[in-house]
């Protein structure tokens, strides 16, 4: 009986030991089992933290060098990534307070900017990061393109990229007409009237009434036949749950795609060109819990193979500065600008009271100058060729040459000069010439409207740079150099229409050299 | 591979640096801050925090108290700098009300350019402090202003009558004097809304003469018939904004209603000022403007010059005084409306727009000023504005004395179609038959009576093809050819054939009218031929002949 006590005193003594032994070791097992394998301080160590972390095993163990030279990318993927999740997380704060009704969604913004504490920081935040999203999406393109990036087996991915150009583009549509202020409302009323330019077609041929795909487009944004309440509860829906799922789900797709396709595009000879890593880590210091059997059912040639290991460096930790440092980089330029240019917000939205000029977002600057010669081209037509010329051009090239770096291919530098001459002076001589001496329909103001539809200055622009494009594959015998040349001749042209139609338009879309001439300021 | 490394920690402290400047601009740069940090009340330093004034009813949330605090509830007795100090007594507390209801601006601000509204894209700015008064116009609509001379002699007659000795009226008089004489009667500065007992004559002469000493006896005395008018005109028009009221009687001498519309009455010639006073700066064309660009200096240079400030403008210059365009510069923007509840409706909005009571004065005078002194001048003198016809003198002797009251009435009724005189008794907005008798009335009275010579209304028999020649030579100049009128007035007017006798016709032709380029043309001019009594004759036997040709 008493041994027994005994037992159970000593027994409980020892348990009470154990918990405060357990109690004071807690913060250590705390993190052991949040890093699962340990601190990163082995090679070893340091893969298991890569492929053992949700967030990280999107990323090989190891990086290739070529792919951390800053030449390489820029950084632009991951900037526009993190433009994304400055905007996710500013425009979850700004969710508190934004009502997306009209009669008080504009109150609400004022009250942002004016009483919410840091609200004014927050959403000029938001409004900047949305912008840089833009640009980087843009310029991550056009990096992918010059260094021949999109090449196999990288077709695919491309094709996600220019989906999430898309919709990133949809993300700042979507997100300009929540203030409801003149700005917004004219805008997307110009933004939805792009949508409905099919009826220059259906129009002129006297259909519209039986046949209306453009209508129907407009009303399926608007969700009514002008800008109104059912409008901006749908661009709310749109802004906040339906696009930026869908953004992160090919986000998803686009990252895992650029692991599966063998990491970042190189030249075959990099690690030659790179020459001996300087301070090369022991590789493998242990040996590897992991069998690699699974690398057997993985298709094509795995990473390593064929490469040796002293080509790439752990990812952790240098791949993880360099993303960490790009996505602080570009959360300093937006709060930079956000501390220096307030967003804009002008007056309360009035559908009576027309504003002139009214013009859509930025970036849809250059549709709307092309939509000002002919609503269906500018609207529909070209756009839908640019995309359908972006698209195929993984699938038309596939030459070897070039791979990875920047400007390869036949042609080269070179090439790319000649065509950012070609493509800035072609557009720059239609434009004058149309500001200048006006178009078919001042000379013939009774001209059919299929014949604007089909020669105008955007067509013909087209036109040309398809045929410089045609000239060029021809040239140097080569399909890379027919596409680097149209795809330098559509940077030009979005890059001088946008400049053209946000700097150099007023009041019923005339040039003006300056707003300071534009009448009635 | 450091340079990463060195990158993401320069990127990470220049964000932690812009960070803490965000952080110290919000917290401690906010103007409304360091305004509060010197507000002190009877407890010490006030909390320094955001404050404003909501009123669910006007539909404000005016942050403006921000910085004024002392107007905030419940603070009014914070003092420190010049921006913490009282509002002075009004009857809208501000506390309750909010600010912007009556200033405009934009309540919802806290940064002072913003606030205030000189920023871009906000359309409502303050009105200027000097013309703070037009804010009254917000809601309330002055009702019975007569026109300028007629408010000052009624103005003149409350002082001359020593009513001030009892009253108060805008915060003068109503005080008992050392003298022995006044008392402190009822505050008159709000009798026009508030209303007055009208019986009040007969209750103080009843008082007068029971009294035998003291204020009854010795401040009262029998008022005549019409110092009583004007003293009713006077109290009609009390409403605690004597600037305002002097600006619309300025607005009611002008003339301004003969082409535009204020609430639902007036021409259509110009632009409807209903709302004039809500005026968007980012709508104004600020392009042709000398001076700054607010809403007031547009609204003022506009008055001292239509056309050069609007290209284009139609409207006459109209040679207004410094005094004057300010006063109508802030009549203009008194002219605003605000969608309000009906409980905050006053009762002269509602008298105005659900029982339509006129907004000026019923007198002839006041009639002639609101309507017609615009084109035809003060006192009818007729006016002359560079590129366009003259607008006729129409209470030249010359006229009067030959046309009758129903010539007059049936002109003003039916106007000159064509012309810019609108019909003024078919038009919509326009006049009452009984307002347009006053307007004959007031005619009358500055001008001259109707001197008829007896003959029938038509009696002319001459030839009409030799007065077709005569007026394509001599008359064709002024008056067009087919009569159609270019700088003088249109001959082949439908109303004025109908309306005017033969007499009227010849003896115009014959001796001129004075105050107008007509000149007699029975007299010898160098510069113009000399016509024939039977000449004349048979230019208006050719006249007639537009009566039946053309319907």
């Amino acid at each position: 009986m008493s041994v027994a006590t005994e037992e159970k005193k000593e027994q409980r003594g020892s348990a009470l030991r154990e918990f405060w032994q357990n109690l004071k070791s807690t913060p250590k097992s705390f993190l052991d089992t949040a890093f699962r394998g340990g601190a990163p301080r082995t090679d070893r160590t340091r893969s298991t933290f890569v492929f053992g972390n949700v967030f990280f095993h999107l990323h090989s163990v190891r990086t290739h060098r070529w792919s951390l030279r800053w030449t390489t990318t820029w950084g632009l993927g991951i900037a526009t990534f993190a433009a994304f999740l400055i905007t996710l997380i500013t425009g979850v704060l700004l969710m508190f307070y934004y009502k997306p009704s009209p009669d008080v969604a504009y109150q609400s913004i004022k009250d942002i900017h004016f009483v919410v504490p840091t609200g004014r920081f927050m959403r000029n935040i938001h409004r900047w990061a949305g912008n840089v999203m833009v640009i980087t999406v843009i310029l991550h393109m056009a990096r992918a393109f010059y260094t021949a990036a999109y090449r196999k087996p990288r077709q695919f991915n491309w094709l996600m990229g220019m989906a999430l150009l898309v919709v990133t583009l949809g993300l700042s549509f979507t997100g300009y007409l929540l203030p409801w202020d003149q700005l917004a409302y004219w805008a997307i009323t110009i933004g939805a009237n792009i949508a409905a330019s099919p009826q220059e077609i259906t129009n002129a041929l006297g259909i519209t009434q039986h046949f209306d795909p453009g209508g129907m487009q407009r009303l399926i944004l608007l969700g009514s036949d002008t800008v109104g309440p059912e409008a901006l509860i749908r661009f709310y829906l749109l802004h906040v749950m339906i696009l930026p799922l869908v953004l992160a789900l090919i986000v998803a797709v686009h990252f895992w795609r650029v692991r599966k396709d063998g990491g970042l595009a190189r030249p075959a000879d990099a690690d030659r060109r790179l020459g001996p890593a300087k301070d090369t880590y022991p590789i493998f210091t242990e040996q590897p819990k992991k069998t690699y059997q699974l690398a057997a059912i993985v298709r094509g040639r795995t990473p390593a193979v064929g490469n040796g290991p002293e080509g790439t460096v752990p990812s952790m930790p240098h791949l993880f500065y360099a993303e960490l440092a790009v996505l602080m980089l570009t959360m300093l330029i937006c709060v930079a600008l956000a501390l220096i240019a307030d967003a804009p917000l002008k007056e309360l939205a009035n559908p009576g009271v027309p504003e002139n000029p009214a013009k859509a977002p930025w970036y849809f600057l250059g549709l709307q100058e092309l939509v000002s010669f002919s609503a269906f081209m500018g609207g529909i037509g070209i756009p839908a060729i640019v995309l359908l010329g972006l698209g195929l051009i993984p699938y038309l090239d596939r030459e070897a040459a070039g791979t990875g770096e920047w400007f390869g291919g036949p042609g080269g530098k070179k090439l790319a000069w000649r065509s950012l001459w070609f493509g800035l002076g072609a557009v720059l001589i239609i434009e004058s010439f149309v500001i200048r001496f006006g178009w078919l329909r001042e000379w013939f103001p009774h001209i059919p409207q299929l014949v604007i539809t089909a020669i105008n200055p955007g067509t013909l622009l087209t036109l040309a740079y398809g045929a410089y494009s045609v000239w060029c594959v021809k040239k140097y015998n080569s399909t890379r150099a027919g596409a680097m040349a149209l795809f330098t001749c559509f940077l030009c042209g979005f890059l001088v229409l946008t400049v053209i139609g946000t700097y150099f338009r007023g009041p019923n879309w005339v040039f003006y050299w300056s707003p300071a001439d534009w009448p009635g300021h | 591979m450091s340079k990463n490394k060195y990158l993401l920690l320069i990127s990470s402290l220049g964000v932690l640096l812009l960070l803490v400047a965000a952080a110290v601009q919000e917290n401690f740069l906010r103007e409304w801050r360091r305004v509060q940090a010197g507000g002190r009340n009877e407890e010490g330093a006030i909390a320094v925090q955001l404050r404003q004034v909501v009123n669910p009813g006007l539909k404000t949330s005016d942050r403006c108290v921000s910085c004024h605090v002392t107007m905030a509830p419940g603070e009014s007795t914070v003092t420190g700098s010049k921006l913490l100090t009282a509002h002075k007594p009004v009857v809208h507390d501000p506390s309750e009300w909010g600010c912007t209801v009556c200033h405009a601006g934009q309540g919802q601000a806290t940064d002072r350019a913003d606030a205030h509204g000189d920023v871009h894209f906000w359309p409502d700015p303050m009105i200027e402090p000097r013309f703070s008064q037009a804010g009254c116009g917000t809601c309330h609509a002055p009702l019975g202003v007569p026109e300028e001379e007629r408010l000052a002699r009624a103005r003149n007659t409350f002082a001359r009558l020593d009513c001030y000795a009892c009253h108060k009226v805008d915060g003068r008089g109503g005080m008992t004097r050392p003298d022995g004489g006044g008392m402190e009667g009822p505050d008159l500065s709000r009798a026009g809304i508030n209303d007055y007992d009208h019986d009040w004559y007969a209750k103080h002469l009843q008082q007068h003469q029971q009294a035998t000493t003291g204020p009854w006896r010795n401040s009262f005395a029998a008022v005549n018939d019409l110092d009583r008018a004007l003293l009713a005109d006077y109290l009609a028009t009390t409403m605690a904004a004597p600037k305002l009221i002097e600006a619309k009687a300025v607005f009611n001498s002008t003339g301004c209603l003969g082409c535009h519309k204020v609430s639902g009455v007036g021409g259509d010639e110009g632009m409807d000022l209903t709302r004039e006073g809500e005026k968007d700066p980012g709508q104004i064309n600020f392009a042709h403007l000398a001076g700054g660009h607010t809403v007031e200096n547009w609204m003022a240079e506009h008055f001292r010059s239509p056309v050069s400030v609007v290209v284009g403008s139609q409207m006459p210059s109209l040679g207004l005084s410094d005094r004057e365009v300010d006063l109508l510069t802030m009549y203009m923007r008194s002219l605003r409306r605000k969608d309000l509840p009906a409980s905050f409706t006053p009762k002269d909005r509602v008298r105005a727009t659900r029982f339509g009571e006129r907004e000026f004065a019923g007198d002839g005078a006041t009639l002639f000023g609101t309507f017609c002194t615009g084109c035809h001048g003060g006192n009818g003198v007729g006016r002359r504005s560079p590129g366009m016809p003259s607008f006729p003198a129409i209470a030249s002797p010359d006229l009067l004395g030959r046309v009758s009251d129903d010539f007059l009435t049936e002109n003003i009724t039916k106007g000159r179609p064509g012309r810019r005189m609108p019909a003024w008794g078919e038009l919509t907005g326009g006049l009452k038959p009984e307002e347009i008798r006053k307007i004959v009335v007031y005619l009358r009275e500055i001008g001259a009576a109707y001197q008829p010579d007896g003959k029938p209304v038509r009696w002319i028999k001459a030839d009409p093809e030799q007065g077709k020649k005569l007026f394509a030579s001599i008359c064709s100049g002024c008056h067009g050819s087919q009569g159609q009128g270019i700088e003088g007035p249109a001959l082949n007017n439908k109303v004025l054939l109908a309306t005017a006798t033969d007499s009227y016709f010849v003896q115009t032709i014959g001796q001129g009218r004075r105050g107008t380029a007509m000149l007699g043309f029975l007299e010898p001019h160098p510069s113009r031929p000399t016509l024939s009594q039977a000449e004349i004759e048979s230019i208006v036997a050719f006249l007639r002949t537009w009566e039946r040709g053309k319907k």
